[in-house]
C-alpha cells in the first residue's frame, strides 16, 4: 500500500512540474473570456451560460490534462525506457500501474476541482446567483468519468508501442464513449452483420460516458437525482475502472520490454 | 560452458537460457535468436564481466535476469530464489546503460524515491540518501532538477540509485558509457569498493580495461553464445597470443619474403606479427640482417583472449583495425 502512494505522489509530483497547470490557467483564461463576451451578445440567463461554460470548460481542461500527460510520460516511461528503473525495484507491476493512475487522477481532479471553484466563484461573485446543487452533483459525476478514463488511458499506456497510439486509443475513446446513446440507437436498427458486430463491439467495449453527462439537464426542474442513479453510476465506474484496471495489469505482467 | 565452483553460494544461477524475438507483422514475423541455451554460474561476492560485441546478446542476458524479457526456454534463480519475488529483489541494484529519469526532479528527491521502494523510511531513508549522494559525489549538486543534469551526472545519479536499497546483487549495463575519463575512474573506485564491500557485480561491457580492472571472471558472449568463462587471473597469466608490431625501415622490405607475418603493412614502415611467432620472425630477420627499430604489443592480454576467443582475428586484419 505505502509503495502505491509512493509512486502517485511520484507521478502527481513529476505531472504537476510539467506544467499541466498551466492548461487550468488558459482555461480559466478562456473561460472568464467567453463568459464576458457571452454577457454582452446574450439575453437568456447568463449564470446559466457561465454554468454551461463551466462545465464544458472542466470536461474539456480535464481531458487536455489527462491526454497531455499521458504522451508526455509515454515519452519519458516506454521511449526513454525510464520504467526500467522502476520495475526493476521491490514493486510489483500492479501497484506500480495502481500508483500511476492514482497520480494521475489527482492532478486532473485538481484541475477539474479549480475550475469548478472559479465557475462558483463567477456565479455567486460576478454573477450574483446562487450555484444549484446539481452543479455539485455533475462535477462529482463529472470526476468518476475522469477516473474512468484515467485508468483506460493508462492501460492503452502499457499497452500501445507508440505515443500516437496511446494518444489516438484515448481521443477516439472519449468520442465513441460520448456517442454510446447513438450506437444503442443504431443497434436498433437493420444493419449488415459485420457493421452491426462492429457497433457491438465499441458498444460493450468502451465505457459509456453519456451516463455521467448532467450538464444538459442542471436547470431541468423535474431533474431529481436519486439514490438507485447514484448506486449505479458510482458502481459502473468502480466495476467498468477495475476490469480495464486488471487488463492493464494483465497485459503489464505479460510485457516485455526490449 | 562453465567453471565451476560448487563450493561457493550462487548469485545467479543461469541453465539453458534461450531468448528469441519476433518482430514485424504477426503474419511474417522475423525471428532473431538473441541468446542460445546458455548456462552460466555468478558467485557471491565475485565481480563478473560479461564482455561482447554490441548486439551479442548481453543486454538481453542483464533484462532476463531482471525480470524484464521473459525467457523462451531455460530457467534462473536469482540470489537463490525467483527474481519476481518482492524479498529478493529488495536485494539487486540496476544501472541501466543510459538511465533516464523524469526530469522534473531533483537528484536528492529520485533517490528518496527509489529508497522508499526498497522500504526505506524516515530518518533511514534521509541518512541512506546522504551517503549515497556522498558516495557517488553528488551531494553538492542533489537539490538540481535533473533537467540541468550531464551525462556524467545522469550515470552517477543512476548507481546512486542502484545503490541505494544496499543491494547484494549489483547488475549494471554498460556502466562506463559516457562518462569523461574522471567519471570513469569514479566510477570503477565506487565498484571496487562495492567489491571490496561484498557486493557481488555483475557488469556487462566492451571496454576492456574496465574488465581487467575490476572483474574476478569474465565471461564472452558473442552472437547470443557464451563462448568462454574463464577467472581473470588465469587469463591474464596464460600466454594468450597477442599481436606485435615490428618497425622496421622500408628500406628492409626486401627482407622480408616469406616470414610468417599477418598483415603486410611494409607501406607504414613495420610489420603486425602474432605473438606465438614472435621469438621465430626475429630471429629470421635477425639472420637476414633486417634492422628492427622496435617491437611493442598490439593489444592487451585480455583484448587479444576477448578476439581470439569470438574469432575476431581475420576480420580486424582485414578491416585495418591493427594498422599502426
Amino acid at each position: 500500500m505505502r509503495r502505491i502512494f509512493v509512486v502517485s505522489l511520484f507521478t502527481f509530483r513529476e505531472l504537476i512540474r510539467s506544467k499541466m497547470l498551466f492548461v487550468w490557467l488558459v482555461s480559466v483564461i478562456v473561460l472568464c473570456g467567453l463568459a464576458f463576451l457571452l454577457s454582452l451578445l446574450s439575453y437568456g440567463d447568463i449564470l446559466n451560460i457561465f454554468m454551461d461554460l463551466g462545465l464544458v470548460g472542466m470536461e474539456v481542461s480535464g481531458l487536455m490534462v489527462l491526454i497531455l500527460s499521458l504522451a508526455v510520460t509515454y515519452n519519458t516511461e516506454m521511449d526513454q525506457k525510464a520504467i526500467f528503473l522502476h520495475l526493476s525495484k521491490p514493486v510489483t507491476r500492479g501497484e506500480y500501474l495502481l500508483g500511476r493512475i492514482i497520480g494521475f487522477f489527482l492532478i486532473i481532479s485538481l484541475v477539474v476541482l479549480g475550475m469548478g471553484g472559479v465557475v462558483v466563484g463567477l456565479v455567486i461573485l460576478a454573477g450574483g446567483g446562487v450555484v444549484p446543487i446539481l452543479f455539485y452533483d455533475c462535477v462529482i459525476f463529472l470526476l468518476l468519468e475522469m477516473l474512468v478514463l484515467t485508468v483506460l488511458g493508462l492501460t492503452y499506456q502499457m499497452i500501445a508501442t507508440s505515443m500516437v497510439g496511446v494518444v489516438l486509443y484515448s481521443f477516439f475513446t472519449i468520442f465513441l464513449g460520448h456517442c454510446i446513446g447513438e450506437i444503442q440507437w443504431l443497434l436498433g436498427k437493420q444493419l449488415e452483420p459485420l457493421v452491426r458486430y462492429a457497433l457491438q463491439v465499441v458498444y460493450y467495449g468502451l465505457p459509456n460516458l453519456g451516463i455521467f453527462n448532467l450538464r444538459d439537464r442542471i436547470y431541468d426542474p423535474t431533474m431529481v437525482l436519486g439514490s438507485s442513479q447514484w448506486h449505479e453510476v458510482l458502481l459502473y465506474t468502480f466495476a467498468y475502472s477495475f476490469m480495464v484496471f486488471l487488463i492493464g495489469w494483465v497485459n503489464l505482467e505479460k510485457r516485455e520490454f526490449k | 560452458m562453465k567453471t565451476e565452483q560448487p563450493d561457493l553460494p550462487l548469485a545467479i544461477r543461469i541453465r539453458g537460457l534461450s531468448k528469441t524475438y519476433k518482430t514485424g507483422f504477426w503474419f511474417t514475423p522475423t525471428v532473431t535468436q538473441a541468446l542460445k541455451n546458455l548456462h552460466l554460474d555468478v558467485y557471491e561476492n565475485e565481480a563478473f564481466g560479461l564482455m561482447g560485441l554490441n548486439g551479442a546478446g548481453k543486454t538481453t542476458v542483464i533484462k532476463l535476469i531482471l525480470g524484464l524479457l521473459k525467457p523462451t526456454a531455460g530457467e534462473m534463480s536469482v540470489l537463490g530464489g525467483n527474481i519476481f519475488n518482492r524479498s529478493i529483489r529488495s536485494h539487486i541494484g540496476y544501472l541501466p546503460e543510459l538511465p533516464y529519469f523524469s526530469k522534473q526532479h531533483t537528484g536528492r528527491e529520485l533517490l528518496e524515491y527509489f529508497g522508499e521502494l526498497h522500504g526505506l523510511r524516515g530518518k533511514t531513508l534521509r541518512h541512506r540518501v546522504d551517503e549515497v549522494l556522498e558516495m557517488v559525489r553528488m551531494a553538492k549538486t542533489a537539490g538540481q532538477r535533473v533537467s540541468g543534469y550531464s551525462k556524467g551526472m545522469m550515470q552517477r545519479i543512476g548507481i546512486g540509485q542502484a545503490l541505494i536499497g544496499k543491494p547484494k546483487l549489483l547488475v549494471c549495463d554498460e556502466p562506463m558509457s559516457g562518462l569523461d575519463p574522471v567519471g570513469y575512474k569514479e566510477m570503477r573506485d565506487i565498484f571496487l569498493d562495492l567489491k571490496k564491500g561484498g557486493t557481488t557485480l555483475f557488469l556487462n561491457t566492451h571496454i576492456l580495461d574496465e574488465v581487467e580492472r575490476i572483474c574476478d571472471r569474465v565471461g564472452i558472449l558473442h552472437e547470443g553464445v557464451l563462448k568462454d568463462v574463464a577467472p581473470m587471473k588465469k587469463i591474464l597469466e596464460a600466454s594468450v597470443p597477442v599481436d606485435y608490431w615490428l618497425d622496421l625501415d622500408k628500406s628492409e622490405a626486401s627482407k622480408l619474403s616469406g616470414l610468417p607475418f599477418k598483415a603486410s603493412v611494409a607501406g607504414n614502415g613495420g610489420i603486425q606479427i602474432a605473438g606465438l611467432v614472435l621469438t621465430e620472425t626475429l630471429a629470421l630477420l635477425t639472420s637476414r640482417k633486417a634492422k628492427v627499430n622496435s617491437v611493442r604489443p598490439l593489444s592487451s592480454i585480455v583484448e587479444a583472449y576477448f578476439l581470439k576467443t569470438i574469432g575476431a582475428q581475420n576480420y580486424l586484419m582485414e578491416s585495418g583495425r591493427n594498422e599502426k
